[in-house]
């Protein structure tokens, strides 16, 4: 029965929507849970003179106060994959250095107790000037975050491919321009949850939470509790409520809650509330990015120059700065670039810290590189589609090596590229821009191309070290994950994943593929979300993030099924006394491929495993339980010329968007969105509707609406949904949605990663559409979010500047 | 964020100078004030309980008078501390008489706040601060009045 590529509606949903779903405020997995609430600095910057914590601890109910001076003592700080000696602990230890950042935790019977004795603890600060802004961070004078580091930079390197020189030499046109990336979120609707408990017997944690992944982070939080790795235990609940990458900064509050546990004895949870999510959580870096292109006079870019900074906020916390590097190896993004110059930077700052989130480094990377297109377009004198045309890569160029030394996979972005521009009838949009235009109204076309990465190799987060500092150490390339398909005695078909699901629907994937490779209906098969790092199959790379199911995670399904297949074939093949190449499983039988009077009901092979191991054949061993690990070959680590394969798929989005602009109030009116998406083979084409849409809303709350703002002294100012707004039903746009379909070579499925592209493209494309619609208007759109103010006061400062004639209209 | 205004009140410049630092009509005039007491020459302590947007909670506030220049001019210097964050304020104000029996004030602010005011309070901030400071002037005035009736 063919179950891969149909509209199969998700398993996970009968639970989620009858309010079913296991989470972390769900778990009560020991007895005595006590409560903690946590203390943090109103400051953004300031020494810590003293912590008094006497009268907290003598409150009724409160079971003891951990202060930065427990966790300097209990822990090292976190490790991070950067040269700069910064010392990240999970309490605020002499200093502080982000408004929000913890400082003092509170244990109780519960948390009202908890969070009345906070107020009982009194903290001497010595406030110190603080420093947000990116260049300001940068100036010689600046504040300075870290002592021991001397300056704010905590990476920094360049990288050249290419002849960068020759191109700009050549070019009939250099056009460059600076933008602004903003500091944005993603408000999963779960908060941050963790219980921790610690066995003093064995000095063994035992930690649920709701962290996804990556699980480079359980070593990191090994190596902070000063543990052997098999004596930190991580479990965590099948349901996790939504984290699009914001949940991997769960991390130091699973440390955290260990110290806390360890000092007061007692297991102890902390669900953490949306003003501290808001606060302390984790985002997406602002970054700065000064891009300059180098053009011939028929659009061809011939060369790139770019610095990017990246802003990881008060402390550079693993996997940053993966941020900056995360698209490297698609930096020239579906263009045929050759010749490419990085100067890459992340700085610290007095805000929160930054990490992993949807599109991770995409968005930010976007913004600029797909704004050129018009200003290049606009000086040419051409129509933005033709100079995209101009330099899209071609269908027989893949696979396709870019200059950064990602691999392409497959694809045909000139297919997709047509296709959005007849879906969203772009001609017909000009022409009513046109008319717009001479009734007074301003109308925008927007156009973007992105390529999505998905599938992540752990290898180029060690793109922040030098090529010489790489090789002082083992070569990275992580890119597995694993998955065990067993059957038990009464043919019960289980599938144990290690991909950390946080909402995707992985349980309905993984019993399609199980399901038809095994001949089974997909509802028969049960599948376990639920991950426990002491009995799960789990790699370094393993987690939900980076697109990497697709790729990567049902791939090992995949192939744990084929193993489970090979195995109850060769069962057969004994039984019936035929080759197991002549059986194929079907309707739960083998059954003879060219005679079906050959028979045997699966059950029966399977009981046959469990009750009669002698009877099997030779070399088959008894039970069904196989585990299967799948990696691609093309995740190779980074080389001594910098060349990473990033990704191990590459799929296609290409976006057009028609806005209205209302220039008396800045509004922006969305009238039309498509966007045509190549991820290679659909696993399940419903599934990948509402991860496109997920992605989309999310890319346009980095258009239009969110930044976790800060002002001048660091104040944070978006600590509710009042301040932070986020798109609800009411703004999303009409969309369509188109697929092309390009396998991947890499993947068993052909499948490739999607559910970010949106995310990546949604900012950028929206910004291309206000900048065409204000052409008349000589003003720049950099920055973002496009808030109605922001373009307001745009068109006030143009119009002052340079007051548009009538005739110009 | 900052501000100014200025107050037509009833009684002479001495009088007001006089009121404006007594810890009592403080207490009175001052809202959410529970508690306000003199620690030394020109230095106060009090309790404050005040709700910005959603942020209810309470302060406790370091209160010093500086370049006093009796009775024309001083400088309110606040520093409050509590549960949802901080709140430094520094008031200006100058009387000048206005015939014998009314005084002219005026008066700037500035004030800074961080922690959970800032991050859930800054929309509301400028408009809180604002009618504390004209509640703040009305009461003082209905006190000016009243013991003008009472003397």
């Amino acid at each position: 029965m063919k179950t891969i590529g149909r509209r199969i509606r998700r398993t996970e949903d009968a639970r989620l929507m009858t309010g079913r779903g296991t989470y972390m405020e769900d778990l009560q997995p020991l007895p005595n849970l006590h409560h903690a609430a946590i203390l943090r600095s109103p400051y953004p910057h300031a020494r810590i003179k003293g912590i008094h914590t006497e009268r907290a601890e003598q409150m009724p109910g409160v079971k003891g106060v951990v202060t930065g001076r427990d966790v300097a003592r209990w822990t090292q700080p976190f490790p991070v994959g950067v040269t700069a000696p910064v010392e990240y602990y999970s309490l605020a230890v002499e200093k502080v250095r982000f408004a929000g950042e913890p400082v003092a935790v509170v244990v109780a019977k519960n948390r009202y107790l908890a969070e009345d004795a906070l107020d009982a603890i009194e903290v001497e600060y010595e406030p110190l000037p603080a420093v947000v802004d990116i260049e300001k961070a940068l100036e010689p004078d600046a504040p300075v975050l870290h002592d021991q580091v001397g300056t704010n930079i905590a990476n920094d390197r360049t990288f050249d491919y290419g002849d960068v020189d020759g191109a700009f030499s050549e070019a009939d046109l250099v056009v460059s321009h600076k933008f602004n990336f903003p500091k944005f979120s993603a408000t999963p609707v779960e908060t941050y949850g963790v219980i921790a408990h610690h066995d003093p017997s064995e000095n063994h944690f035992t930690i649920w939470s709701n962290f996804h992944g990556p699980f480079t982070l359980q070593s990191v939080m090994a190596a902070a509790l000063q543990v052997p790795s098999n004596r930190l235990r991580i479990i965590i609940p099948k349901d996790i409520g939504g984290s699009y990458g914001i949940k991997s900064g769960v991390f130091p509050y699973m440390v955290l809650m260990a110290v806390v546990s360890k000092k007061v004895g007692l297991p102890v949870k902390w669900i953490e509330d949306r003003q501290e999510h808001l606060f302390a959580s984790s985002s997406g870096t602002d970054r700065v990015t000064w891009i300059e292109a180098a053009v011939k006079r028929d659009g061809t870019i011939t060369g790139l120059k770019m610095k990017i900074v990246d802003n990881v906020g008060g402390y550079i916390r693993a996997p940053e700065p993966a941020s900056l590097y995360r698209t490297h190896s698609n930096t020239t993004g579906a263009y045929k670039v050759k010749n490419l110059r990085m100067h890459t930077v992340a700085v610290m700052t007095n805000k929160s810290p930054t990490g992993l989130i949807r599109g991770y480094g995409g968005p930010q990377h976007y913004f600029p590189l797909e704004r050129l297109i018009p200003m290049i377009a606009k000086q040419l004198g051409m129509d933005p589609a033709d100079v995209i045309r101009k330099n899209l890569i071609a269908k027989d160029d893949f696979p396709y090596r870019t200059a950064s030394g990602g691999m392409y996979d497959s694809g045909d972005y000139q297919k997709g590229f047509e296709t959005v521009l007849e879906c969203a009838k772009y001609d017909e949009w000009k022409k009513r821009q046109k008319e717009a235009r001479a009734e007074g109204r301003y109308l925008g076309i927007g156009l973007a191309c992105i390529v999505e990465p998905s599938g992540s190799n752990m290898g180029y987060i060690t793109m922040a070290l030098t090529p010489e500092e790489r090789a002082k150490s083992l070569p990275k390339s992580g890119c597995a994950e694993g998955a065990t398909v067993s059957i038990d005695p009464m043919g019960g078909i289980s599938v144990r994943i290690s991909t950390v699901p946080s909402g995707q629907g992985h349980e309905t994937v993984a019993s399609q593929i199980v399901g038809e490779v095994l001949g089974v209906d997909p509802h028969s098969v049960r599948v376990i979300a639920e991950m426990d790092t002491s009995t799960s199959p789990w790699t370094v790379a393993s987690g939900s993030y980076s697109s990497r199911f697709a790729p990567v995670g049902s791939s090992a399904v995949y192939h744990a099924a084929q193993k489970v297949r090979k195995k109850i074939l060769e069962i057969a093949g004994k039984q019936l006394q035929v080759p197991s190449e002549a059986l194929e499983l079907k309707d739960g039988k083998a059954i003879g491929k060219d005679d079906p009077s050959k028979s045997v009901s699966l059950r029966r092979l399977i009981g046959s495993a469990h009750w009669n191991p002698q009877a099997l054949p030779e070399g088959v061993e008894p039970g069904i339980h196989e585990t299967a690990f799948f990696t691609i070959p093309t995740a190779m680590p980074p080389d001594e010329k910098d060349l990473v394969n990033g990704s191990v798929t590459y799929g296609f989005v290409a976006d057009a968007v028609l806005v209205e602009v209302d220039p008396e109030t800045g509004q922006i009116d969305i009238l039309d969105y498509v966007t045509v998406h190549d991820a290679g083979k659909l696993l399940n084409p419903l599934i990948v509707d509402g991860q496109i849409l997920g992605g989309l809303v999310h890319g346009l709350g980095g258009a239009l609406y969110e930044e976790l703002a800060y002002d001048a002294n660091g104040q944070f100012l978006s600590g509710s949904f009042m301040d932070y707004l986020c798109p609800t039903a009411t703004e999303i746009p009409p969309v369509t949605v188109k697929h092309l379909e390009t396998p991947s070579p890499l993947t068993p499925l052909g499948a490739k990663g999607l559910g970010e592209g949106n995310t990546m493209s949604a900012p950028v494309v929206i910004a291309n559409a206000v900048a065409d619609a204000l052409q008349p208007f000589d003003l720049s759109i950099d920055t973002l979010p496009l808030t109605p103010d922001r373009i307001w006061s745009l068109i006030r400062k143009a119009e002052n500047k340079q007051p548009i004639l009538e005739g110009e209209k | 964020m900052n501000g100014k205004g200025n107050i037509h009140l009833n009684g002479p410049v001495e009088v007001v100078f006089e009121k404006l630092r007594d810890p009592e009509v403080l207490q009175a005039c001052i809202m959410g004030c529970q508690k306000m007491e003199r620690v030394g020459e020109n230095r106060y302590t009090a309790d404050l309980a005040i709700g910005i947007a959603s942020v209810k909670g309470k302060y406790k506030a370091d209160i010093s008078l500086e370049d006093i220049e009796a009775p024309r001019h001083f400088k309110l210097v606040l520093h409050g501390k509590g549960a949802p964050g901080f709140v430094d304020a520094e008031g200006v104000l100058d009387l000048t008489p206005h015939g014998e029996q009314t005084t002219d004030l005026a008066y700037t602010y500035q004030a800074e706040v961080g922690g959970k005011i800032a991050a859930v309070g800054q929309r509301m901030l400028g408009g809180v601060s604002k009618l504390i400071i004209k509640d703040f002037f009305k009461k003082i005035k209905k006190e000016m009045e009243k013991s003008q009736k009472s003397a």
